[in-house]
């Protein structure tokens, strides 16, 4: 076999697997997507349907008059902006300090930060339910966005720390022999070059807590304070024939804003994500 | 002479003035905190602060609270300290026993399956030119779904008489009818597994492509020279390199598949039988559907020991200079 023989081979070969994987990874959103579109009664049938026959948006509408819709959409993006604002802003100034200051204890606070996040959340739930409890914030969106502050700012701590890194010092004592202060140099050096950086990190933290699911369910119980995940399983809760066409359209809504996220901010968040990772 | 003197002190309180109303310029006041040697530590407080409230607190009494007894549904009996009587509960107790076992079945299919999965996917998108970014999208999307909506989402493709996944395997013949997949105890796991695969394996395409990429290509070239087939370049080069990433990621990965009951919440609910039923799941429901808070923190920190195990192992190749160093 001649060298571009097998070339052309092992081109074939990997794009059967990029195909494969790729279908593999996308068919349930794409089902999930003609399966919204079907009435009840497409859903339900004998012989099942692939494209749906009377293609409708119903359960899209449907979905806005049985949901309090703007109630649970409104809290989740609340509590989303609430915890990407907490994460980034004390994110930012520990991770500042821990890239660019050598002070005692620095090296034993970037291990603490790395080891928190792979604590069990199940064994903060009952003490944080507890302690949300005692403070009046079981039920609120403050509450809600203090715990997502437990497991995000570790990681955004990390992912700020990697973008730091990779901005020469040169620059910054440049700006100090010119005669800026320290903050000075945060905020007229420092910031605009690590805005994209800091910008993936803040897509990916509202990824994270857009798509909470386990804390949102235990800490809010009534439907003022719930968040979107939370009311689309709770959506399916106690009925027995499960209305998957509604289903379906709620999930479809709620990854739309995902999808917009990561196609938008894809490369910077795989970057900051691999290097936090797997750096010490 | 008094008015020369007059308009000295003048002068000299005008220009203090000024200083003043600069300093207490907010902009220009941190401007001056910078210049101390207090900065550092004081960039560092909050987070800190944040940390030890909203972490530390929770985990110490979490753990302080798997030595009292505390069930909100009997509010009269209080928190009694009962030492170690919830553990020995524990050790008798054979729904722990089998949650343990499910625990560990999970977490070594739900590691293993992806990883393997996420590699040959990595292995593919690395070789590929066109079209690496679509590509890329489209294998990573799963990784960001909400669980509740991949849950559900796999819940209508397994359903047993509606799931497209029953029809399909009918149509090509490896059902001779439709499978109930969540109700047969012989397969809920492999279900579950399906859909954990799903999730998983994009996080180990991600880690593993980055990894492959940064191997310099000067050692592929070499490598051709001397003749070596792509297997065995492979064999010599990719995997060797890629060890590090490897081990930090199946241990990332083990830790997140042991602590997130999410899933088994959505899609099985423990069952049926108890053959899905995981120790995540376990304190879950131990806490808040029967309100047993003490034993859910007995169970939670038998967790956090487990966990510490896969925590240690990741450090040590964290720790490991040569491996870090070839690895990157």
């Amino acid at each position: 076999m001649s060298h571009r023989t097998t070339q052309r081979l092992y081109n074939v070969l990997a794009y059967t697997v990029v195909v494969i994987v790729g279908i593999f990874s996308a068919f349930p959103i794409v089902w999930t997507f003609l399966t919204s579109l079907k009435r009840n009664e497409d859903v339900v049938t004998k012989t099942l349907q692939y494209i749906p026959t009377n293609p409708t948006l119903e359960n899209y509408s449907e979905l806005w008059g049985r949901m309090s819709f703007i109630t649970l959409f409104g809290n989740s993006a609340i509590i989303t902006v609430m915890t990407v604002s907490i994460c980034l802003v004390i994110g930012s100034t520990t991770a500042y300090a821990l890239s660019r200051y050598r002070f005692p204890g620095r090296g034993g606070m970037m291990m603490v930060f790395l080891l928190i996040r792979m604590f069990p959340m199940v064994l903060m739930l009952v003490p944080l339910f507890i302690i949300l409890r005692n403070l009046g914030l079981l039920n609120s969106r403050l509450g809600l966005a203090l715990v997502y502050t437990t497991f995000l700012l570790p990681i955004s701590i990390w992912m700020i720390k990697g973008f730091l890194d990779a901005i020469p010092i040169d620059l910054e004592e440049a700006a100090r022999i010119d005669g800026a202060s320290r903050a000075g140099v945060i905020v007229r050096i420092i910031l605009p070059l690590a805005a994209p950086g800091i910008a993936a990190t803040a897509v990916l933290i509202s990824i994270a807590s857009w798509n909470e699911f386990m804390f949102a369910l235990m800490f809010t119980s009534n439907e003022q304070s719930q968040t979107w995940p939370v009311g689309l399983h709770l959506l399916v809760g106690g009925e027995f024939n499960l209305p998957w066409g509604l289903l379906s359209a709620g999930g479809i809504i709620s990854v739309i804003p995902i999808i917009i996220f990561f196609v938008l901010a894809q490369n910077s968040i795989v970057r900051g994500l691999t290097q936090g990772a797997v750096k010490g | 002479m008094s008015q020369l003197a007059n308009a000295d002190a003048r002068n000299k309180l005008q220009s203090f003035l000024s200083l003043y109303l600069q300093k207490l310029n907010p902009f220009s006041l941190i401007g001056h905190i910078s210049e101390t040697k207090y900065w550092a530590y004081l960039m560092i407080l909050p987070g800190l602060l944040l940390v030890s409230v909203v972490i530390f607190y929770p985990v110490v009494s979490g753990i302080w609270l798997s030595f009292h007894k505390y069930n909100l549904l009997r509010p009269k009996a209080g928190q009694p300290w009962v030492g170690l009587e919830q553990y020995q509960e524990l050790i008798n107790d054979p729904i722990f026993w089998i949650s343990l076992k499910n625990t560990f079945i999970f977490g070594v299919g739900n590691v293993i399956l992806p990883l393997m999965l996420g590699m040959i996917a990595a292995l593919a998108l690395n070789h590929i030119n066109r079209g690496r970014a679509l590509f890329r999208t489209m294998l990573l999307m799963p990784w960001f779904m909400p669980s509740v909506v991949a849950g559900h989402m796999w819940a209508l493709l397994l359903d047993s008489r509606l799931g497209v996944v029953n029809d399909l395997l009918v149509r090509i013949g490896l059902l001779d009818s439709y499978h109930a997949w969540f109700a047969d105890p012989n397969t809920t796991m492999i279900a579950v597994l399906m859909v954990g695969l799903w999730r998983g394996f994009p996080f180990f395409t991600l880690l593993l492509l980055a990894g492959m990429q940064s191997i310099p290509t000067e050692l592929y070239e070499a490598a051709s020279v001397d003749g070596a087939n792509p297997w065995l370049k492979y064999r010599a080069i990719t995997l060797p390199l890629l060890i590090p990433i490897i081990l930090v990621s199946v241990t990332l990965r083990t830790i997140a598949v042991i602590n997130s009951p999410d899933l088994f919440i959505i899609l099985t609910g423990g069952g049926p039988g108890r053959t899905t039923h995981v120790l995540s799941f376990y304190a879950f429901n131990t806490a808040f559907s029967e309100f047993n808070f003490g034993y859910a923190a007995t169970i939670s920190t038998i967790m956090l020991l487990i966990v510490t195990i896969f925590i240690v192992i990741y450090m040590r190749v964290l720790r490991n200079p040569n491996q870090q160093r070839s690895a990157t």
